[in-house]
């Protein structure tokens, strides 16, 4: 048997569509431009390619608060009439994760499409600098748990808000060396969120965060379609 | 200024298209041959053309990655062609300025 004849192989790749056309290329003849009409055309052109470029566009940003909801909304629907505070529900949990990495997976397939070069490069070392960070959140929860913190705090209150604090005064940083003034303030109402969030106690911090950072977000993509509408 | 001084190479509908576009990535990144027909909506043939007559002006660089059967044609706006869409703008806007 020759690899011919393997069915079970994968499909050979289809070749480059550049190459292929290399060998045909023509071109049609186009009218002439009058300059109102190349002006129109530059500005349709270039607002319409932003918003194919754009790497949050409204649909990621729609998708995280419904994520944030229904993550904190399961937790908190396991947690509130607990007395004393025991912590989440196995179930509870198996949804916050799943839908975070439901959620990791869309983002990552959005804003992967056929970019290539520095900003993605950047994506990548961002992406494991973040992630890094949000590790180090869960091993001081673990720590605290091993000083022998309550439920409470240890399953409670630090896990909900410890991560918006963490990771968000990270991104205000971030984004305000980038100069990025709108994308930092929000990583600092999320910070302020988180902190305000944790004087709900255990049980009542995830709705709490659950609802303000859906809320958040949305108030972000209502600004973005409006956005995209007032330029189009 | 007139439309006479506005660059013969950009002022033409499906070039301006790619220029503009090319220009909307961010700085540094490139798009694949596919991804650019597909935003730009002209056939394969035409699309190389006029990457081509963009490219011999030095406006636009097209880089392989991969090898063989899997290789892929990315397309990126060169500083020399960002340089072009601007002075294209600013005629443009004086040109219009005038009328």
């Amino acid at each position: 048997m020759t690899g011919h004849f393997d069915t079970f192989g994968p499909p050979p790749p289809k070749p480059d569509p550049f190459d292929a056309a290399a060998a045909t290329g023509t071109v049609d003849e186009e009218p002439a431009l009058d300059a109102r009409e190349a002006a129109a055309l530059l500005a349709r052109t270039t607002a319409e390619a932003e918003r194919r470029f754009a790497l949050q566009p409204p649909v990621l940003v729609l998708a995280a608060a419904a994520t944030a909801l229904v993550a904190y909304g399961a937790v908190w629907l396991s947690v509130r009439d607990q007395h004393p505070y025991s912590g989440p529900s196995a179930p509870a949990l198996a949804v916050l994760y799943g839908t975070l990495a439901v959620w990791i997976v869309f983002v990552t397939g959005v804003t992967r499409r056929a970019l290539r070069g520095r900003s993605s490069r950047q994506r990548r070392l961002d992406g494991i600098v973040f992630g890094a960070i949000w590790i180090c959140v869960y091993v001081l929860q673990g720590a605290l748990h091993h000083v022998g913190a309550s439920h409470a705090i240890a399953y409670g209150v630090y896990p909900a808000v410890a991560p918006l604090v963490v990771v968000g005064s990270a991104a205000a940083g971030y984004e305000a060396a980038r100069a990025h003034p709108a994308r930092a303030l929000l990583a600092a109402a999320v910070v302020a969120l988180g902190s305000f969030a944790s004087f709900a106690g255990p049980a009542d911090v995830w709705a709490v965060v659950g609802a303000g950072l859906c809320g958040l977000l949305l108030a972000v993509a209502a600004v973005q379609l409006w956005r995209r509408r007032a330029r189009a | 200024m007139t439309a006479a001084d506005l660059d013969p190479l950009i002022h033409v509908p499906a070039r301006l298209r790619i220029v503009a576009t090319l220009a909307a990535l961010p700085d540094g990144d490139s798009v694949s041959f596919t991804r650019l027909q597909e935003l730009i909506g002209l056939t394969s043939g035409n699309l190389i053309t006029h990457l081509r007559k963009l490219e011999d002006a030095g406006y636009i660089g097209t880089a392989k990655t991969g090898n063989g059967q899997a290789s892929r044609t990315t397309v990126a706006l060169t500083a020399r062609g960002r340089a072009a869409l601007e002075s294209y703008t600013a005629v443009l806007r004086d040109v219009l300025g005038a009328l």
